[in-house]
């Protein structure tokens, strides 16, 4: 009985932490983007002007 | 604004699936062990069961989505077919592989090749590993955006097939325990655990959803940047 629990609490927390780091790299997708996008329009911001 | 509301959706829905997994360990009441082979693995049904019913919720979604891009060509369409593919896949990725765990304890086997729920259900989710992986190896365009919400749109079939395969044929998948009539057997405390991870993975996949929709669009406006740019 207690071994089973102990197997089925090692599968939660190995579930808890698959999608924890599903979580994880959703966040930091959406950060990296963001940042790209940010860069890329500052460096539009920055063409800008000289050309003008 | 969006992003913020996203992310604390999706932290809402973490902390209660965290929750409902440790009510579901301690506090749920315990099975009889007369009726099963493995009691202490039928806990796994407090993720089992709320893990697909958010890939259902996904899969309408893409359905949605699909059928919103086919039919409109709405860029919003597109953006739900993609994220109802990345959450449909996750999702059924969790249902498959802690129906798996409970099936080799319980059956001791993992699968069973002759059940048609069991085989339904990975075959949505194979769909969406489909169109998830062939999404980021074609370039984007209306031909292939057309060709996966085809399959966005043809693949829902299997959502109705998987959800009464259990009412028309019990082969070795346990019959419905919610509106499956008599043949119900939750007490208060078991259904109130039931629901609670419901409503988390209902919080947490919409959470994602929104995440991934805002993801879809910052690589659209970045493309679309890029593009111009490469026009100057």
């Amino acid at each position: 009985m207690a071994e089973g629990m102990t197997y089925l609490a090692v599968a939660y927390l190995g579930m808890l932490i698959a999608i924890g780091l599903w979580t994880w790299t959703v966040f930091s997708r959406s950060n990296d983007l963001e940042q790209r996008l940010q860069a890329v329009e500052r460096s539009i911001d920055t063409i800008e002007p000289e050309q003008e | 604004m969006t992003k913020r509301l996203a992310e604390t959706i999706l932290l809402l829905g973490f902390i209660g699936i965290a929750t409902t997994l440790g009510l579901a360990l301690l506090k749920a009441p315990s099975v009889s062990i007369n009726a099963f082979e493995s009691p202490e693995a039928q806990r796994i049904f407090y993720w089992h069961v709320p893990a697909a019913w958010a890939a259902f919720i996904a899969f309408g979604f893409l359905f949605v989505g699909s059928a919103l891009w086919f039919f409109k060509r709405s860029n919003l369409g597109w953006r739900m077919h993609v994220a109802g593919a990345e959450a449909g896949l996750a999702t059924g990725l969790m249902t498959v592989w802690s129906g798996m765990v409970w099936g080799s304890a319980e059956w001791g086997v993992p699968w069973d090749w002759t059940d048609v729920r069991l085989n339904t259900f990975g075959l949505l989710t194979f769909l969406a590993m489909f169109l998830v992986l062939g999404r980021q190896s074609q370039p984007d365009g209306v031909e292939t955006r057309d060709t996966f919400s085809t399959f966005g749109l043809f693949g829902f079939v299997l959502v109705p097939v998987t959800y009464v395969a259990t009412r028309l044929w019990q082969i070795r998948h346990p019959g419905p325990v919610i509106g499956g009539g008599d043949s119900g057997s939750l007490n208060g405390e078991m259904a109130l655990i039931l629901l609670l991870g419901a409503i988390s993975f209902t919080v947490f996949i919409a959470g994602h959803m929104l995440m991934s929709m805002r993801i879809t669009s910052l690589e659209q406006r970045l493309e679309s940047i890029q593009e111009a740019m490469d026009k100057v």
